[in-house]
């Protein structure tokens, strides 16, 4: 019911403030027993105040949320692309240097498919190094150095070539000093271009926040609850229209844009865990595959040290485990491999170099080379995956933060017309 | 108003917080390989009794250990597989050859009877002495050196050849003694006497150094370097293979005399492989064999140094 203004308050309400009822244009404070006086209207502006800041701090701070979050994932998805880049750059030095090894043995009779295939791998990676740089500027210096780098193994790689074709023995030095350079230098270059883009991309997909999104939703609540309680202990109404809409609004966006941010980041989680570890693993096990091969080719190039290669060579083993379609192909090639370290182990060097460059079907360069591209195969594949995953589900998270403001606005504004009808009232 | 601008400026600030870039990426510093330890000085005395080998007496064919490797039918010689001129792979024919590979053919000859007895077994220096005291190799001819410390260890036959630390510079470099090389870089193999040697002989030389023989050669090549210091027969071998490459006509600057190295005590091999090295400087096999690997490169005629037995 309302109240006249020209009736007394028939008790005081609550801890030691009374309210002042009287007319508007009394409306000069009236001192009350216990000494306090209170300006209505002045604590009505207050209330309005404090509600419209307090819906346009929540759309605000969730809009930013909400923002952060899908910029978040826009990275995620670019970071993920630049992880998948740098390794296929890895595994392409190490394809290079794996058929340029193999060349190496055929002494100066080098086939022709195999140089093309060293050449056209090599730009490959130039290009690669060249995109990369350009999607992350904060690797660029690395890549910068990696292209020196590259640029020095080929050299070598040239050298040894050449002498080679000379029949001159020193082609072996100059083949093994490349070698040194790419696992020296290269790789570590660009491992590090790797481990920099997973953080990175792995920091990204937590970056989705639904526990700040209800924590502002449960303080925003919070405060026009009070701010309401505050109305309701002057004006003898339990609940006011506006700040109870403007509540509604809020709770509502809250839970929409906690529950889609909460989505994301399950997302998010199993991507990481499945397409993200799939196409890191699939491409660390490429670059390990094609570092074997080149350790084998090694093993045998430098007669006599087959025993100091063969250890690499496990240590590069390790690295591919694999079942399944890959496993199978990868133990394939540890048979193939195996059948050349026998063959020179009981002292038949020629018959072992001539296993591991024949170009027949079960032979050791083959199957690698099977394996090499399914492997290529799947990281490129489970690669796309994560990072579209990443980037879908955009559409949504712009349309939201968009409804969060206008949505927060119109929250504002119910709790500017609920106020304004109480004052209407009291004057 | 106020709440309009505040809000302007959130938005400003979220939207830079968004655009920041990341730290730049940097490669970790990779360890420091431990830098390779100088042998430790040997105990005994590196003097003339050093060399001396057991005399080939009596009937050289038929002690214990060569009727052993004639029951098994082959000679198995550990040699190198890439020292151009001493022991590397022809890939014409894919045969071993040089002037090791002379020697370890000439003893198989020996104790056959006839040539094709010789297993081939290409090693690295470090698995020279193992392999003998395990009885992987029974020879090495492998440019080894002759020393006290060596002998408590193996056998040697006399020395086949004084190898002696040289120096390998680019043709028309205008480098013709020693003492030129004051001011340039010279190249020798790590953690070896050689560069010591090279050290007193020229103070005002710049060292530098690779960590074996070949990267040497390449570091000369490549121009981080102006000459070359190593023993005669391996720089031979270098110089056979870079037209603008040449040995220094000097005298020696180190002694090295090179010996066939057998498990220690197959005492009657050792005097077999003297008595070859004795046949060979007889009828002429030693000089045609020094003739056809290292004439041409290091321009002196061979000479076979003389025994010296009485162990």
């Amino acid at each position: 019911m309302t109240q006249t203004a020209s009736q007394p308050a028939p008790t005081p309400q609550s801890s030691g403030t009374t309210a002042v009822t009287g007319r508007a244009a009394n409306a000069s404070v009236v001192p009350s027993s216990s000494g306090f006086t209170e300006n209505v209207p002045r604590l009505l502006n207050r209330i309005q105040t404090i509600g419209i800041v307090a819906c346009v701090l929540f759309g605000a701070l969730a809009a930013t949320v909400q923002l952060l979050g899908w910029q978040a994932n826009g990275r995620a998805a670019e970071n993920t692309e630049q992880v998948v880049r740098a390794q296929e750059i890895q595994s392409l030095l190490l394809r290079a240097d794996a058929v340029a090894t193999n060349s190496f043995l055929v002494g100066g009779l080098e086939p022709p498919a195999a140089r093309a295939e060293y050449d056209e791998t090599i730009e490959k990676a130039l290009r690669l190094v060249a995109d990369a740089a350009e999607a992350q500027p904060a690797d660029r210096q690395v890549l910068a150095d990696l292209n020196a780098t590259i640029s020095d193994y080929t050299t070598s790689v040239a050298q040894a070539r050449d002498n080679n074709r000379q029949q001159f023995p020193i082609g072996i030095a100059y083949l093994n000093d490349a070698g040194t350079l790419l696992r020296a230098e290269a790789l570590l270059m660009i491992q590090a271009v790797v481990d920099a883009n997973s953080d990175r991309a792995v920091d990204e997909m937590d970056a989705q926040h639904p526990w700040w999104l209800i924590v502002l939703t449960l303080l925003t609540l919070a405060v026009l609850i009070w701010l309401n309680q505050q109305v309701s202990r002057r004006f003898r109404r339990r609940v006011n229209a506006g700040l109870a809409i403007a509540a509604l609004i809020v709770a509502i966006l809250g839970v929409a844009t906690a529950i889609h941010a909460g989505v994301r980041n399950d997302r998010n989680d199993a991507l990481r865990d499945g397409a993200y570890r799939d196409a890191v693993d699939a491409a660390t096990a490429r670059t390990a595959a094609n570092d074997a091969k080149a350790l084998e080719s090694q093993g045998l190039i430098n007669r006599g040290s087959g025993a100091t290669y063969e250890a690499k060579w496990d240590e590069q083993a390790a690295a591919v485990d694999y079942s399944g379609v890959l496993g199978d192909l990868w133990q394939q090639y540890v048979a193939a491999h195996q059948q050349v370290r026998d063959l020179d182990d009981a002292g038949d060097w020629e018959k072992a170099v001539e296993l591991a460059t024949s170009t027949a079907d079960e032979a050791p360069t083959a199957v690698l080379n099977r394996f090499d591209t399914a492997a290529a195969e799947r990281a490129a594949k489970a690669g796309a995956e994560a990072s579209d995953g990443f980037g879908s589900g955009d559409g949504i998270s712009l349309a939201l933060i968009v409804v969060t403001i206008l949505g927060a606005l119109a929250a504002a504004g119910a709790v500017t017309r609920g106020i304004d009808v109480r004052r209407k009232e009291y004057f | 108003m106020r709440l309009k601008t505040g809000l302007a400026t959130f938005a400003a600030l979220v939207l830079l917080a968004g655009c920041g870039g990341y730290d730049e990426t940097t490669t970790p510093k990779p360890e420091e390989p431990a830098a390779p330890s100088a042998a430790p000085p040997p105990d005994c005395t590196n003097d003339a009794s050093a060399l001396r080998s057991y005399a080939p007496t009596g009937d050289v064919g038929s002690g214990k250990s060569v009727q052993e490797i004639k029951k098994s039918g082959k000679l198995v010689a550990g040699v190198a597989g890439d020292t151009y001129l001493l022991g590397s792979r022809n890939p014409d024919d894919n045969q071993l050859e040089g002037f090791d590979i002379d020697l370890a053919e000439a003893i198989g000859q020996k104790i056959f009877g006839e040539p094709g007895h010789v297993e081939y077994r290409v090693i690295t220096a470090a698995d020279r002495i193992p392999f003998l005291q395990d009885g992987t190799v029974d020879i090495v001819a492998r440019n080894m050196t002759v020393n006290c410390s060596r002998w408590e260890q193996v056998a040697f036959s006399t020395v086949y050849y004084d190898a002696g630390q040289k120096i390998l510079v680019g043709s028309g470099s205008g480098i013709e003694t020693p003492a030129d090389l004051a001011g340039k870089k010279i190249c020798a193999s790590a953690g070896t006497t050689t560069v010591d040697n090279i050290r007193t002989l020229v103070p005002d030389a710049e060292i530098v150094t690779a960590p074996d023989n070949s990267r040497c050669m390449v570091k000369f090549q490549n121009g981080e370097a102006d000459a070359f210091t190593s023993d005669d027969t391996v720089l031979a071998g270098f110089a056979a293979q870079d037209p603008y490459a040449e040995v220094l006509k000097t005298e020696r600057l180190s002694q090295e005399p090179y010996g066939i190295g057998v498990r220690k005590d197959r005492v009657d091999l050792v005097r077999l492989i003297n008595q070859v090295l004795e046949d060979m400087r007889a009828d002429g096999r030693w000089k045609a064999s020094y003739d056809e690997w290292f004439k041409d490169q290091l321009k002196v005629p061979g000479v076979q140094p003389p025994p010296v037995y009485g162990r």
